[in-house]
């Protein structure tokens, strides 16, 4: 089992991370020959939430070499925490050295599986110079579970019904700041509901007041290659009120856990499962030539406990 | 529209003309019930001018603030405010139902005093958050409707509105008023900033001004005094004689009255957004504190809004 690469974009591999760090304590992270993909599945973290994002090795790394006896595949798992302070050391170390001097190619990042001792670790190894042009090397040690062949098949994407309605999200962060607001007024969860017409709603009720944020104007993708749809023909949507909401009640925690994402985020598409969950694209980098996407599951929440 | 809130033995009311909107209807017949109202004959003079319901207040700053550029922070302790809106100048008299509206309250003058900082907030210019205030009668909710720029988001607000509970009538009778100051609030401020929160009373002194025509001799009692006990000491302030300080200041002899300072401490956040105090005190000690809220400039109109504290004396002096 063999695995190396460079780390090319490290900012970028933070902000996927720290996207992810908040919803629970460990991730698991596979890397195939042409993806690498961070997994947080709903088993341990409050309300469900899960995570199965999918980022095209080439956006990242260069020098990628991947070896093992399970198609090439390899499946660790580890504290998103410590990823997340392993990433940033790397991520500040190259920036600082591109602003504050003209060595801007001297930083390089590694990434590789070793042992340590009789554990496994993953280091990120950071080649810089410093400003009096010497060259320093710093080694961070990530402790890591490699996760057995029966384990990864295990790891199933959750099943979801054909989308009732596919819609583009405003900027998360201007989203994020009405979530955060609606907190004190929804202590049953927010729901998150959208039409054909650009229309998304947020409400929440509790016995004090009842408040409802708007957006109009928002486009509605034809999502002819979404994955999770069985069925292909997207005429059907014509067949149906444009103006019908579709919404989920979903937990609030979840939905600020999803918006943690904003800091990679450049066009997010939330897919309604009416009262089922609802399924959130967050892509990198343009959708056209999008280097990945996250994907948050969100299910629903239901008022009286199941 | 006026807006009260109940604090133990102390009551506060917000007074809002309806300049201070951009657009105010209150539609007095729109919501007249049609059973007779329960109300004896005689109150009814009182009721027909207002309309009052209760709605908690922690609610309303909440929704106020929903895209985070309102600014204040929803620190309320009190769990329900009662509003009533009274017929304000024309719209007096015959009163039911209150409609009121405030569309893009975006033009607080940039040069304004620096004492209107937190007003800014809600009215700043440029943040174009707007606000359009409904109730369209008892057993209906408070509806809000914030916007935050042309195009944006919107969120339409329905806070549910209670049948005002009796509230504690306390009548300040002017003509009985033995100590009538008004001063700058930030000499207020000031000086109540400075007492220790874990102070329990704060007793107010004030003596008759000296003759006119004389000049102040140093022996002379001060004419406003404030005087903290707390748990490590006592605090004195003397406020001098000095139109400096005391724009005005009324008092036929000498006055002392003690309060409880965390009823008295309710009314600072207010006295820190205003920019002048009333203060009065009548021959029971019923303390009387209006504060003159900064209210953006329009030309031609006076726009203040007032705010006002009552607060009862403790009965051992």
């Amino acid at each position: 089992m063999r695995f190396r690469a460079t780390v090319e974009n490290v900012d970028t591999f933070a902000k996927i991370v720290q996207s992810v760090e908040k919803l629970q304590k460990r991730c698991t992270i596979k890397f195939a020959e042409h993806e690498m993909r961070i997994i947080c599945t709903g088993d341990v973290n409050e309300g469900g939430i899960q995570v199965w994002s999918q980022i095209k090795v080439s956006s990242l790394f260069t020098d990628y070499r991947i070896q093992s006896n399970s198609n090439n595949e390899i499946t660790i798992s580890m504290s998103s925490e410590a990823l997340l302070a392993a990433l940033r050391s790397a991520a500040a170390s190259s920036t600082a050295q591109n602003s504050s001097t003209s060595f801007t190619t001297d930083t390089q990042v590694t990434m590789k599986l070793a042992k340590k001792g009789d554990k496994s670790v993953l280091s990120l190894e950071i080649t810089g110079l410093t400003p009096m042009a010497r060259a320093m090397t710093v080694v961070q040690h990530i402790v890591i579970d490699v996760v057995k062949h029966a384990d990864v098949e295990r790891l199933k994407e959750p099943m979801c019904p054909e989308p009732d309605v596919h819609i583009l999200l405003p900027a998360l962060a201007k989203l994020r700041t009405v979530v955060e607001r609606l907190r004190p007024l929804a202590n049953d969860g927010v729901i998150f509901r959208a039409n054909h017409n650009g229309e998304l709603q947020l409400a929440v009720t509790t016995d004090n007041a009842r408040v409802e944020v708007g957006w109009s104007g928002l486009t509605n993708p034809t999502m002819a290659k979404d994955p999770s749809s069985q069925n292909t023909n997207t005429d059907d949507s014509d067949a149906k009120d444009p103006a019908e909401m579709h919404g989920v009640l979903v937990s609030h925690k979840c939905l600020l856990k999803f918006l943690n994402s904003h800091v990679v985020s450049t066009t997010t598409i939330a897919c309604i499962c009416e009262n089922h969950c609802v399924i959130l694209y967050v892509y990198i980098g343009n959708v056209a030539d999008a280097g990945g996407v996250i994907t948050y599951y969100i299910p629903a929440k239901f008022d009286d406990g199941i | 529209m006026v807006e009260r809130i109940l604090i133990g033995h102390s009551t506060a009311t917000a007074f809002v003309f309806s300049h201070v909107f951009d657009e105010f209807v209150y539609n007095p017949d729109a919501a007249r019930p049609s059973q007779p109202s329960q109300l004896s004959q005689n109150d009814e003079d009182d009721e027909l001018t207002a309309t009052a319901f209760e709605i908690p207040l922690n609610a309303l700053m909440d929704c106020l603030n929903i895209f985070g550029t309102a600014g204040l922070a929803s620190g309320a302790s009190q769990k329900k405010k009662k509003a009533q809106d009274d017929g304000e100048d024309s719209d007096g008299g015959r009163a039911r139902g209150v409609r009121s509206n405030g569309k893009g309250k975006g033009r607080a003058d940039a040069d304004d005093a620096g004492g209107n900082a937190r007003l800014d907030q809600w009215f700043a210019p440029g943040k174009g958050t707007g606000m359009r205030m409904s109730y369209a009668g008892p057993g209906h909710p408070l509806t809000l409707l914030v916007a935050e720029e042309s195009g944006g988001p919107t969120a339409t607000c329905e806070i549910t509105t209670w049948d005002p509970e009796p509230r504690l009538e306390l009548a300040f009778d002017s003509d009985a008023a033995v100590l009538k100051i008004i001063l700058k609030s930030s000499w207020l401020r000031d000086a109540l900033s400075e007492i220790d929160p874990s102070t329990e009373k704060l007793t107010i002194i004030g003596n008759p001004p000296p003759p006119p025509g004389r000049a102040a001799r140093s022996s002379a009692p001060p004419c406003f005094r404030l005087r903290a006990v707390g748990q490590f000491g006592s605090t004195e302030m003397d406020y001098p004689n000095d139109r400096e300080v005391l724009e005005t200041c009324e008092c036929a002899h000498s006055v002392s009255f003690t309060y409880r300072f965390s009823h008295v401490a309710r009314a600072l956040r207010a006295l820190q957004s205003s920019l002048k105090t009333s203060l009065r005190i009548d021959d029971e000690g019923l303390l009387s504190l209006q504060f003159m809220m900064p209210a953006p400039r329009r030309p031609g109109r006076r726009s203040e809004a007032f705010i006002e504290f009552w607060c009862l004396p403790l009965e051992n002096d």
